[in-house]
């Protein structure tokens, strides 16, 4: 075969190729041309994302914590939009020109062709008022979306957070393209922890569209259309009753509450006051609530359970006391001599009693400083480290809500560091074993603590979420959380234990809480605060010889922690555990004479 | 004098060249009207580059783009490995270096050094071409060819890798490969497609290549021995299939039936009709097509740049672009044929086929009769490294024009 013949052979097939495309293009374009032609400036395809509801949040029994209601979200498509509307648009959705003229100009690209929210949570009328005039306002429509409803009398508003709408930083840092402008995305508690399960996925809806953007039917039947996947329930360790108790009892005041199952780490209830209107940021964020949260002096938004780091007071006491035993400094039975005060070097630490020669379950029970000041010194820095760390302090505890503070636990690089290597004294020791001075701990690595005592060195990471529901199926995922055992002999936690046994059952600093229905135990603390009042501090657990709640409580500027503490921990144990309570007022009982720390 | 240019100077290439070129720069300026973008800028100047170098090359002589050849080839194989590594990720694949605001796709030349490679291995030769019939010899072309091949589809880009193995057949076929050669490298792809197919396609597809084989009436082995390869590669497929997850299953079914993927590849050729049949005999008129204007179909002045095409200019519109491209194509083949260089017949066919597929993938899934494979059409979409090095392409055969009595 020659070339010449190969080129003919060539020119036929390219020739062929190119007759083949004229008659597809001539089938297109002339013969079904008037259907397409019809289809292209009557009917536009239009794609209409469904969002589909957020996952809801039930607590420990069932009942609803946080829920969704239907609520109406104006939109605007930009390039079908007529400027000369602006103004009217603007104020029937009461907003300013300026920035609804500002929102539509940032839309870029595509986008301008896609409907863009711009108003969320708006009033029937104003919808009613779109409807009407619908021929006369291109390019305006609504949608109905779900925003969150909280159908309870407390807020929980740093556990369950809020959403936001996603910022232009987020979009561009997102992975994948799931998100767009107008989103909304978790922002904060669980809300922002889980919202790869409770958003759900969005679904697609194709629709045909007439010039006006009037809905004329729906593409293929539907047949075309994605689904939405609904959003996965959170079922909570939370106690509706127990959170409303709570909240009520710490109303009016700033501090933290938190309650846990000592047995699996799940979280009861969890308060952080003062706090804030959740419903405030369901649909429409007002700029101006949210500027007013953030300059508040009182600082709403602060979650004081997971981001407080306040010296933990005498509540430090059970720690020393397990650190000094598996240290081998004292035994449960061996005594120290707790006289009214200690001298350190030119120093003298105050105590508010002398007890005598005590042993570390007594020393627990009436709280003895002096008894610690010396176990401070003993144990010293890197045991203190050492042992501490064991019980999560120093490092985040892994609860499920974001923004958590490790704390500050000392160790010798930390002194090393801060005051210069061997220009620091054991003095510093001497605080420390009381738990004041540089230790910074929040109510959340306290709790896990004390719920660890509770179970004998059983630590478990403290979290809201127990079970992940599929709600289009009901199928429920029950979630896995750290649980590691803290290896010291049997009898230094049941030394401790009887100490905060007696602490509210003996002759101790929280005999005024002892219940005749249940048996109680926990220990008071104070943090010494230079620029105030004292913080109240207690921990506790209950019942005693089964421990089914570990409760952790801080009241800021409160002042002793058998005043505040004491009295709200000792409630929400009661309640819990089915006892009878006087849930209006938590201070009635006197103090006594041995209240202090 | 006026037929001295004539003599040396492909005027009817460069002519339709330029004017494939300016269609494209207004199909870019009207499909980036409304979007912000300063892409026609940017393909205006490199064009207007582009033209100048093809006009350069087509002045330098055969024996050194043949002597560069093995070289540039080296050069691109390298590129292409470190794109691997240092490549930009842009919509899923690494294929992309980035510089300032530039991207430069080595995969585009690595096509002209891969033809020049080629051409230049099957024309060592004194008397005409290599005798491609020689099993070592024709193994070798095919390895010049599969490894990039190879790199390319670690990136991954399938639809760039489809282009390089689309050259392989016309330009062996140019340099006299047999026809029965010719068929066995063909079945396995109907046999391929007739597995996917379902079960009885395969059947009707091998029972077809079987009368086929027969017909050439070679001998008995080589015959069942490619009835036999055909039957593995078929079955191997539906294995390879089935152990794919399913959305890779589901993206393969879209390439042979778009509507079952209607967010993805299915809406796009559903919006491309519209916009194209919507033009109807004339067209719409310069900016005038809603399609396109209201961007119903994403990046359209890039692999959907046909259909602004088709919706503002027309049927008359859509037919001339394509009896552009096909003088181009048909030029090439011309060209191939009166050149007395072997080395740039064989690129020129080699050019020629890449244009044809590229020009046959692009239309055909706009007009709704290809799958979605994303490649671009010859300099009209917008991109700057395919712009220039389909432009030296052309410039290369223009040289085989200028050239044509030298061996």
């Amino acid at each position: 075969m020659d070339l010449d013949k190969k080129k003919y052979i060539i020119f036929v097939i390219c020739l062929s190729i190119l007759a083949l495309f004229i008659i597809r293009l001539a089938y297109l374009q002339l013969f079904t041309s008037d259907e397409l032609t019809k289809e292209s400036d009557k009917n536009s395809i239009k794609t209409i994302t469904v969002t589909p509801p957020r996952g809801i949040m039930y607590d420990r029994n069932g009942n609803i914590l946080v829920d969704n209601k239907p609520s109406y979200t104006v939109t605007i498509t930009p390039n079908q939009f007529d400027k000369n509307i602006l103004e009217e648009i603007s104020s029937v959705l009461e907003l300013s020109a300026d920035t609804l003229a500002m929102t539509l100009k940032n839309i870029k690209g595509t986008n301008r062709f896609n409907p863009a929210k711009v108003k969320r949570d708006v009033d029937f009328k104003v919808i009613s008022f779109i409807a009407e005039n619908r021929d006369r306002l291109n390019g305006v429509d609504y949608q109905v979306e779900a925003t969150r409803f909280y159908p309870n009398n407390f807020r929980g508003s740093h556990s369950f957070g809020y959403c936001n709408e996603i910022s232009p930083k987020q979009l561009e840092k997102q992975i994948g393209d799931y998100y767009k402008q107008g989103d909304m995305i978790g922002a904060n508690g669980l809300e922002s922890n889980y919202e790869n399960h409770l958003r759900g996925v969005k679904g697609y809806k194709f629709i045909t569209v007439d010039v006006k953007g009037r809905e004329i039917g729906s593409l293929n039947e539907g047949r075309s259309d994605i689904a939405p996947v609904n959003g996965t329930d959170l079922i909570l360790g939370m106690d509706r009753d127990l959170q409303e108790l709570a909240e009520k009892l710490i109303y009016g005041k700033q501090g933290a509450i938190i309650a846990v199952d000592p047995r699996n780490g799940e979280i009861l209830c969890f308060v952080s006051k003062p706090d804030f209107d959740l419903s405030a940021f369901s649909g429409k964020t007002d700029s101006k609530i949210f500027s007013n949260l953030l300059t508040d002096p009182q600082k709403p938004l602060f979650n004081r359970v997971i981001q407080t780091k306040y010296p933990p007071g005498s509540t430090w006491k059970m720690m020393m006391s397990l650190a000094a035993l598996e240290a081998g400094i004292i035994t449960t039975t061996s005594t120290i001599s707790c006289p009214g005060s200690f001298v350190f070097g030119n120093r003298s630490f105050a105590d508010h009693g002398a007890y005598g020669s005590i042993n570390v379950v007594r020393a627990l029970e009436v709280s003895a400083n002096v008894f610690y000041y010396k176990l401070g010194l003993q144990v010293g820095i890197d045991n203190y480290h050492k042992y501490s760390k064991m019980f999560g302090f120093g490092t985040k505890t892994g609860i499920d809500i974001p923004n958590e503070t490790s704390g500050l636990l000392p160790s010798r690089e930390y002194f090393d560091k801060r005051y210069g290597e061997n220009k620091w004294t054991q003095g510093l020791l001497v605080s420390l074993g009381i738990g004041q001075g540089e230790l910074g701990v929040s109510p959340v690595q306290m709790v896990a603590y004390t719920a660890a005592i509770a179970m004998n060195g059983l630590y478990c990471q403290p979290h809201f979420v127990s079970k992940i529901k599929n709600s289009m199926n009901n199928e429920e995922e029950i979630v896995k959380y750290e649980q590691r055992r803290i290896d010291l002999p049997l009898k230094y936690y049941e030394a401790v234990k009887k100490g905060m046994y007696l602490v509210v059952n003996g002759n101790g600093t929280a005999a005024s809480i002892k219940s005749e229905e249940i048996v109680l135990s926990g220990k008071t603390g104070t943090a010494q605060n230079s620029s105030g009042k004292n913080h109240s501090w207690f921990v506790g657990f209950a019942p005693f010889d089964d421990p089914r709640i570990a409760i952790c409580v801080l009241g800021e500027f409160e002042g002793w922690g058998s005043s505040f503490g004491a009295p709200t921990a000792a409630a929400l144990m009661l309640k819990y555990l089915g006892a009878s309570v006087n849930e209006t007022d938590p201070e009635v009982k006197s103090v006594g004479d041995n209240h202090y720390d | 004098m006026n037929k001295g240019i004539l003599e040396r100077v492909d005027l009817l290439l460069i002519i339709v060249t330029l004017a494939v070129i300016v269609s494209g720069l207004i199909a870019i300026f009207s499909a980036t009207y409304t979007s912000g973008t300063d892409y026609f800028t940017k393909q205006l100047i490199f064009a207007i580059a582009g033209i100048v170098m093809m006009i350069f090359i087509s002045y330098i002589p055969p024996r050194h783009i043949a002597k560069a050849s093995y070289i540039l080839y080296f050069i691109s194989l390298i590129l292409l490995v470190l794109v691997l590594f240092f490549g930009k990720k842009i919509s899923g694949s690494k294929s992309w270096f980035s510089i300032g605001s530039f991207g430069i796709q080595p995969s585009e030349f690595a096509k002209i050094a891969t033809v020049l490679a080629l051409a230049n291995f099957l024309s060592k030769s004194e008397e005409g071409f290599r005798n491609i019939n020689r099993i070592p010899d024709f193994l070798k072309a095919c390895a010049i060819v599969l490894i990039p091949v190879a790199l390319i589809m670690r990136q991954p880009d399938m639809g760039t890798s489809l282009v390089f193995v689309s050259m392989i057949l016309p330009v062996l076929f140019w340099v006299g490969l047999s026809p029965f050669a010719l068929f066995c490298i063909l079945s396995p792809v109907i046999a391929v497609i007739g597995a996917f197919l379902g079960v009885n396609y395969f059947i009707g597809s091998l029972v077809l290549i079987g009368i086929i084989l027969l017909i050439f009436k070679r001998n008995v082995f080589l015959s069942a021995g490619a009835l036999v390869l055909n039957i593995i590669i078929g079955y191997s497929v539906d294995i390879l299939y089935n152990k794919l997850m399913p959305y890779q299953q589901a993206r393969i079914k879209a390439v042979f039936n778009p509507e079952t993927d209607p967010l993805g590849s299915g809406y796009n050729v559903i919006q491309s009709k519209v916009a194209i049949g919507s033009g109807g005999l004339t067209g719409k008129g310069f900016l005038q097509g809603t399609q396109t204007q209201l961007k119903f179909i994403p990046e359209q002045w890039t692999d959907f740049i046909y259909c602004m095409i088709g919706e503002e200019f027309g049927f008359i519109g859509s037919v001339t672009i394509l009896i552009l491209y096909m003088i181009i194509i048909l030029k090439l083949v011309s060209n191939a044929n009166v050149t007395k260089n072997n080395f740039l017949s064989a690129a020129c066919i080699g050019f020629a086929s890449i244009i044809l597929f590229h020009l046959v993938i692009n239309v055909g899934m706009t007009i709704g009769i290809m799958p979605v494979i994303g490649i671009p059409l010859p300099m009209m979409s917008y991109g700057i490294s395919s712009l220039i090095s389909f432009l030296v392409m052309i410039g290369i055969g223009m040289s085989a024009y200028r050239y044509r009595n030298q061996y």
